[in-house]
């Protein structure tokens, strides 16, 4: 009886939670296509590479102006980029003992650096990877890797906030998914075997694999 | 007549698609979900992983048989250690082996001397919020060549897996995209929103290198 009356109670809110429900999946859906599409990419690169081949559009020697390279890596990096007028988010910088290896990524166009700091010559190459290529670097970006450097181009701030923003409204979508859910009763029992079967497939999977 | 009742078919069956594979797929979204936000925020200290990693080299007697080729000498080796897993990184030279072995949060590092008949073993076993990240990230696909197959079948299956949930986020969108359509209200907003999202992702996917 007590129950009842609760989910009564609760029940008032399900035209809100259906109406958030539907406008936040409607606008998080395209950043979540673009992460769905980045994993089958990213699992079949062999595939994309073979039928898409990554283009080299731009090779070029250049001389360049003395810099000081006795700035931090991010800072070298950065200031020898914005020099060529190579714009991006910074990859990496590798110091070698005379060399520096330079890589400016936005998606879908990589840029590699190569600085002789003996004699300042540089060398350029530019990438076009396309568009299914740009989906998984945004899928693996920020990232775990090479912390310190991320999030130094305004673009990577930015796509940082909106990954975690779709992964917590994504959340929201399961939860507020499950609350919609519970209150068709026409779907309760169906929806009940969908879950039961998700959990064991799912433990099945995890008991396997580790 | 018929074409309406194929498009009312159409609709009970994408509702009833997008309801149910959505819970199918809750507890696959909760844990990439979560893994996601945990590799994209490594500084979380109550996720830390590696720092409580627990690692252990041991050094064991172990003869390869001659004869074997590197396929079977790798399957010689995991099997007299017990170890399953993706294997990576093989190194084989004519007096030694060296490769990976790695499970999601147990990574093996062998080194086997054919001369002397020993083994080393690096084994790494993180806790589980590594174990978590790393279920991510494990695909199989080999950096340097990406049309390598994988070794390990459930490398394969747990791929697959990924494929599955991916396309299954796919339909769900889509499904949605119908599902709102049909509603009589909110056309206009909606609209507007899912401009938004879309106008955010064209920017980033492909807008971006052509600025």
């Amino acid at each position: 009886m007590l129950l009842k009356a609760s989910t009564l109670s609760v029940k008032k809110y399900f035209p809100f939670v259906q109406d958030l429900h539907l406008y936040i999946g409607l606008f998080i859906s395209p950043f979540i296509l673009i992460f769905a599409v980045s994993v089958l990419v990213l699992n079949h690169l062999g595939s994309l590479n073979n039928t898409s081949p990554v283009k080299t559009t731009m090779e070029r020697r250049l001389k360049l102006h003395p810099l000081p390279y006795d700035t931090t890596d991010l800072g070298t990096g950065k200031r020898i980029s914005s020099h060529l007028g190579v714009v991006g988010e910074i990859d990496h910088v590798f110091k070698g003992e005379h060399s520096l290896s330079i890589g400016v990524v936005r998606p879908g166009l990589e840029t590699h650096i190569e600085v002789n700091t003996l004699t300042d010559s540089v060398y350029i190459k530019q990438d076009q990877t396309g568009t299914l290529r740009a989906t998984t670097y945004l899928h693996k970006m920020p990232g775990p890797h090479l912390a310190m450097f991320r999030k130094n181009a305004g673009f990577m701030k930015l796509w940082s906030i909106l990954t975690d923003m779709t992964v917590y409204m994504l959340l929201f979508l399961t939860v507020s998914g499950v609350f919609l859910w519970y209150f068709l009763k026409v779907e309760r029992k169906m929806g009940l075997y969908a879950i039961g079967l998700g959990i064991g497939v799912f433990t099945m999977l995890l008991l396997l694999i580790l | 007549m018929v074409k309406s009742s194929l498009v009312k078919g159409v609709v009970y069956w994408n509702r009833k698609l997008h309801i149910h594979l959505g819970l199918f797929l809750l507890l696959f979204i909760w844990l990439f979900s979560l893994s996601g936000l945990l590799l994209n925020h490594g500084d979380w200290k109550f996720a830390s992983f590696w720092d409580e990693r627990n690692e252990q080299k041991t050094t064991t007697p172990l003869r390869v048989p001659a004869g074997l080729d590197s396929a079977g000498i790798l399957r010689y080796i995991t099997a007299q250690l017990g170890a399953k897993g993706e294997v990576t990184e093989v190194k084989l030279y004519p007096d030694s082996v060296d490769f990976r072995c790695e499970v999601p949060g147990h990574i093996r590092t062998i080194h086997v001397d054919f001369l002397k008949g020993l083994c080393t073993q690096n084994e790494i076993q993180f806790n589980r919020w590594g174990i978590l990240r790393t279920l991510h990230t494990f695909n199989g696909v080999n950096k340097e060549n990406p049309s390598k197959p994988a070794s390990w079948l459930l490398t394969n299956i747990w791929r697959f897996t990924m494929d599955a949930i991916a396309v299954g986020l796919v339909l769900l969108c889509f499904s949605s995209y119908l599902m709102w359509y049909k509603l009589k209200t909110g056309r206009l907003f909606g609209w507007l929103l899912l401009l938004m999202g879309l106008a955010g992702a064209l920017y980033f996917v492909w807008l971006l290198r052509l600025l």
